[in-house]
C-alpha cells in the first residue's frame, strides 16, 4: 500500500524531471509506451507506471524496479508517446538517481546488466570503440558463465561479426579525456 | 373513383434490409385505387419528393400513401410536397413500414413484407376515404414567461425582450442570479461568474420589456400555445419594494442569525436579509420561519429602523395573473445529499465538505474571503482529496447518469486552491475525466501538469480519522495500488439532480419528466429545447445536467423558438381536431371527463328547430383540442368525430386487411 500526502514536496518528480529534461507530469495514462516497448513484458513495472509511481513520488519502488535496467533505450515509446515525453531519457535520469543514492536491486538480471554497462564504457575509454571479442570473454568470466552463448560464437566469427583484433580509434585519446572530465564533474558533485 | 398514388421507400437499408420493397410495390398496385406505385431509396428526398409532385399531375391522383418511416419523422415534409404540387395537404397517408415493420421483425424478411404491405394496404383503404382539411388559425398573446432566473432564466429572458416581447420572469427565492451566482470562477477560461453574470441580472432588472417577479411561484398554467393563462404567487415578502430603497439598515439591525444558504450555511445571515450582496432586486425579504416578530410577535426592530416605513408585518401571499403565449421552464438543479456515503463518514468527520462549499470558501465574495479552511479548526488546509463521481454513476446510492459538470468543476478547484494556498496538494479520485467541451481538454492538462495535481483513478473505498487528519482510501488503477492520502481537507463532487419539486412543475405545466423528474424534450435530437407540449420550452439543467455554455447556448434556442411562435399575430394549427355533431350528443360528458386537455366545455342548444326548451350538448375548443381522440372513444352516440380519423377512415382500414 502506498501512502500520499506525508511529504511536503514530491521530490522524486522534482529530480527526475529536472535529470531528465522531461515533464512526466505531461503522462495521462494511456499506456501506448507499454504496448509499443519489445521488453515490457519482462519488468516488474511497466514505463506507464514507472511515471505514475514518479508522480506519486514512491522512490524506493521506482529505484528498485528492473524496469529502468531493462529499457533497451530504444526510443520506440517515445518516438510514439502523444505527450510526446522522452521516456528513455526518464529512465537513464532514475538508472543515475539510483546508482547515486546506492539503491541496489540484488537480482542477478540486474546485476549482470550493470556489469555489461561498465564493461561496455570500460571497452570505449580503452579503445574508443567497442572491442566484441574482448567484452564478451569479460562479461562471461566477471558473470562467472564462461560458456554463455559460445555455441553462437563459430557462426559469428565465420560471418565476420567478431573481429579477432581491435584498432584503436584515432580519437581514442580524446576520448579517454571526456572520461577523465567526466570522472572529475563527478566527484566535484560529490 | 379514388386514384391513389403509393410511394416506398427503401429508407437506405433501413427497410430494405428487411422489407422486400419492390414485392410491396407490386401487392401495392393490385390494388384496384392506386393508379400508380413506385419505391425509391430515399423519398424524403428532393429526387423523392419530386416523384411524388410529378406522379400528383401526370396520373391525376386523388390522394397519397407515402410508405416509409414514422409519420412523426416526415409527415410535414410529404405533405408539403403535396401543397407544392398543388393538392390538399392532408390527402396523405403514411403507412409506417420502418419502426412499425422492418426494424421490429429483422429476423424475418418474409413476415415483415407481408406485414408493411398491409400497412400499405390500410393507409390505401384510409386515405380513400381522406377529407380536405384546413389549418386552423388561432390568436396568439404576444407574452412570454420563463420559470427560474438562474442564468438560463436570465439568457432567456433577454433574448426574448430583446425581439421586443414582453416576458415575464418568476424566481422563486429573493434574487435572481441562480446557482451561477455562488460560483467563483468558470471553467475553462476561470473568467470571474460575478463579473460575467451580474451585469445580466442588472440588465434584466432594467430591460423595459421584462417584468421581473422574484419571491414568486407558477401554481397554475391553463390554456394552450398561443393563449396560455399562468397563476402566479407572489410570497409575502413582509417588505414593500416600492418604498424600500435597499439601504440595509435592517439587515443590520436584526438581531436573529439563520444558516446562510447563499454560502451554503458556513456563515449566518439576518432573518431580514438580501441572498448575497450583488442579488437583483437588491431588496431585502423577511424569512417569514425564524424572524420573531412573526412568529413570536416580538422584536420589530426593522420596522422601528427603517425610515422609510418599508416594513410591513401583515403582508399577505397575492395571487396575480398573466395571459401568456409561451413558456421557458428553467428551473436548474439541486445538488445530491451525500449522506449514503456512511463509508466516508459524511456528516461525522467536519472536514468533508461537498463542492459548493469548497467554491464559496474559495470564492472573493465567499465566507471566508476566498481562503479555504477545515470547519474543524479552522486552518488552511495542505492537502485535498477531491473525490468525483459522488452519487453520480452510483446504481446503488445515488443515480445511474454522469452529472457532466463535475469533472470540470473538480479541475477548476485544484487549480483555484493552487492559486490560493500556493504550497497546497490537490488529490483526485476520480473514475474517467470526461472532458468534451472547448478548451475542457486543455484545462484539464492545465490542472495535471501546470499546478500538479495527483490523478487517482480508483473510487475511495473508506475514510477514516488519525488524529486531526483524514486518512482517504483508495484504489489507483493506474498501478494497481492501494493507496491512502493523509488529507486535511476532503471535497465531494455532489451528484447533480433535478430540483424536489420538478415534476410537481411538470405536471402543473402539463409536460412529461423523467424517472429523475428532468422534464422530457419532445426529441433527444431533432427538438431537444421542446417539450411535447406546444409552445413549452426548456433551458439548461431542467432537462438534463449541463454547464454553462450549454445551458446559454439552450436559453438562446428557446427564445428563437418562443420568437418564432410569435412572429406572427396568429398560429396555425393542425386541423385534426374532434368536432361535435349536436344532433346524435346526448350530453352524456363522458368526453368532458376524459379530455386530458380540459379542450371541452358544455354549451346549451335548443332541443329542436325553433324549440324554446334547451339541452346541454358538449362544444370543443379549437385552439386547445390536440386531436388525440380520446373523447371519440368515449362518445356513447357516436356524436363525436376527429379530423382525419373520422369512422369510416378507421373501419377502411380495419376492412381492407
Amino acid at each position: 500500500m502506498i501512502t500520499l500526502g506525508l511529504q511536503e514536496k514530491n521530490t522524486l518528480l522534482a529530480e527526475v524531471n529536472q535529470r531528465s529534461g522531461a515533464n512526466v507530469l505531461e503522462c495521462y495514462q494511456c499506456g501506448k509506451c507499454v504496448s509499443t516497448c519489445p521488453v515490457s513484458q519482462y519488468m516488474d513495472f511497466p514505463p506507464r507506471e514507472i511515471i505514475q509511481l514518479v508522480k506519486l513520488g514512491q522512490r524506493n519502488e521506482v529505484y528498485m524496479a528492473n524496469s529502468t535496467w531493462f529499457c533497451l533505450t530504444c526510443s520506440a515509446c517515445s518516438g510514439r508517446c502523444p505527450r510526446q515525453i522522452e521516456i528513455p531519457a526518464v529512465m537513464e535520469a532514475i538508472r543515475h538517481l539510483a546508482i547515486e543514492e546506492n539503491y541496489v536491486n540484488d537480482s542477478t538480471k540486474v546485476k549482470e546488466i550493470r556489469k555489461f554497462h561498465e564493461i561496455f564504457l570500460d571497452m570505449i575509454k580503452r579503445y574508443g570503440r567497442n572491442y566484441e571479442l574482448r567484452m564478451m570473454a569479460e562479461f562471461n568470466i566477471r558473470t562467472r558463465n564462461l560458456f554463455k552463448d559460445m555455441h553462437l560464437a563459430p557462426k559469428a566469427l565465420l560471418k565476420g561479426k567478431i573481429p579477432l583484433g581491435v584498432k584503436p580509434m584515432k580519437s581514442a585519446k580524446a576520448i579517454r579525456r571526456m572520461y577523465q572530465l567526466a570522472e572529475k564533474l563527478e566527484k566535484k558533485h560529490q | 373513383m379514388a386514384r391513389v398514388g403509393v410511394f416506398v421507400c427503401f429508407c437506405g437499408a433501413n427497410i430494405a434490409d428487411f422489407v422486400d420493397v419492390p414485392k410491396v410495390v407490386e401487392e401495392a398496385k393490385r390494388i384496384r385505387e392506386v393508379k400508380f406505385a413506385i419505391d425509391y431509396k430515399y423519398m424524403c428526398s428532393d429526387p423523392g419528393q419530386q416523384q411524388i409532385r410529378d406522379a400528383i399531375t401526370q396520373y391525376r391522383l386523388t390522394s397519397i400513401v407515402v410508405a416509409a418511416c414514422s409519420p412523426r419523422m416526415h409527415e410535414k415534409t410529404f405533405r408539403k410536397a403535396l401543397s407544392d404540387a398543388g393538392m390538399n395537404p392532408y390527402l396523405l397517408e403514411v403507412a409506417n413500414i420502418r419502426e412499425h415493420s422492418s426494424w421490429v421483425h429483422q429476423k424475418d424478411k418474409k413476415a415483415a413484407t407481408e406485414k408493411a404491405s398491409d400497412l400499405v394496404r390500410m393507409a390505401v383503404a384510409k386515405s380513400i376515404a381522406n377529407e380536405q382539411l384546413h389549418e386552423i388559425s388561432v390568436p396568439v398573446t404576444k407574452r412570454a414567461l420563463v420559470i427560474g432566473g438562474g442564468i438560463a432564466g436570465i439568457q432567456a429572458a433577454l433574448d426574448i425582450a430583446d425581439a421586443r416581447i414582453p416576458v415575464v420572469l418568476v424566481e422563486k427565492s429573493p434574487s435572481i442570479g441562480g446557482k451561477m451566482a455562488q460560483l467563483d470562477e468558470t471553467f475553462p477560461t476561470l473568467d470571474c461568474s460575478q463579473c460575467i453574470l451580474t451585469p445580466k441580472m442588472v440588465d434584466v432588472a432594467s430591460h423595459p420589456y421584462i417584468e421581473l417577479i422574484p419571491y414568486a411561484e407558477v401554481l397554475e398554467l391553463e390554456g394552450f400555445v398561443g393563449n396560455y393563462k399562468a397563476k402566479i404567487r407572489k410570497k409575502a415578502s413582509y417588505v414593500n419594494f416600492k418604498t424600500c430603497t435597499g439601504c440595509g439598515t435592517c439587515w443590520q439591525k436584526c438581531p436573529v442569525k439563520v444558516p446562510n444558504e447563499y454560502n451554503m450555511g458556513i456563515d449566518k445571515r439576518k432573518a431580514i436579509y438580501t441572498p448575497f450582496p450583488q442579488a437583483v432586486p437588491n431588496k431585502p425579504v423577511i424569512d417569514a420561519a425564524h424572524c420573531t416578530m412573526l412568529t413570536k410577535g416580538k422584536c420589530g426592530i426593522c420596522a422601528k429602523v427603517c425610515e422609510k416605513g418599508s416594513i410591513d408585518y401583515k403582508m399577505q401571499d397575492e395571487i396575480i395573473e398573466r395571459e401568456i403565449g409561451a413558456v421557458v421552464v428553467a428551473t436548474g438543479y439541486d445538488l445530491w445529499d451525500p449522506k449514503p456515503y456512511e463509508e466516508y463518514g459524511v456528516g461525522r468527520f467536519k472536514d468533508i465538505i461537498t463542492s459548493l462549499e469548497f467554491e464559496r470558501m474559495v470564492s472573493a465574495n465567499g465566507p471566508t474571503n476566498g481562503v479555504p479552511v477545515r470547519p474543524s479548526d479552522g486552518k488552511v488546509p495542505k492537502n485535498v482529496v477531491f473525490i468525483k463521481c459522488i452519487g453520480s454513476r452510483d446504481e446503488a446510492k445515488g443515480i445511474e447518469y454522469c452529472s457532466k459538470i463535475c469533472c470540470m468543476y473538480t479541475t477548476k478547484h485544484t487549480i483555484l486552491l493552487h492559486h490560493k494556498v500556493h504550497d497546497s496538494h490537490a488529490y483526485v479520485f476520480y473514475m474517467d475525466i470526461r472532458a468534451a467541451g472547448k478548451g475542457y481538454e486543455e484545462f484539464v492538462k492545465k490542472a495535471q501538469v501546470d499546478t500538479a495535481a495527483t490523478y487517482l483513478r480508483g473510487r475511495v473505498s473508506k475514510i477514516y480519522k488519525k488524529g486531526d487528519k483524514l486518512i482517504v482510501r483508495g484504489e489507483d488503477a493506474q498501478i494497481g495500488q492501494v493507496v491512502e492520502v493523509v488529507a486535511d481537507l476532503v471535497v465531494l463532487a455532489t451528484a447533480v439532480i433535478p430540483p424536489k419539486d420538478n415534476p410537481d412543475l411538470a405536471r402543473l405545466l402539463g409536460v412529461s419528466y423523467d424517472k429523475y423528474g428532468y422534464m422530457s424534450e419532445a426529441h433527444p435530437k431533432l427538438r431537444p429545447v421542446e417539450t411535447a407540449k406546444a409552445g413549452i420550452f426548456l433551458a439548461g439543467c431542467t432537462q438534463a445536467p449541463k454547464d454553462i455554455p450549454d445551458t446559454v447556448a439552450q436559453a438562446s434556442a428557446c427564445a428563437a423558438k418562443v420568437c418564432g411562435i410569435f412572429s406572427g399575430d396568429t398560429m396555425k394549427k393542425d386541423p385534426m381536431i374532434s368536432t361535435v355533431n349536436n344532433e346524435y350528443c346526448t350530453g352524456c360528458q363522458n368526453c368532458v371527463k376524459v379530455c386530458p386537455y380540459g379542450a371541452i366545455v358544455t354549451e346549451e342548444v335548443p332541443m329542436g328547430h325553433g324549440s324554446k326548451e334547451m339541452r346541454t350538448v358538449a362544444k370543443i375548443n379549437e385552439g386547445v383540442c390536440q386531436g388525440c381522440g380520446s373523447c371519440v372513444a368515449v362518445c356513447r352516440s357516436m356524436a363525436i368525430s376527429l379530423a382525419g380519423f373520422t369512422d369510416l377512415q378507421i373501419i377502411n382500414e380495419i376492412v381492407s386487411i
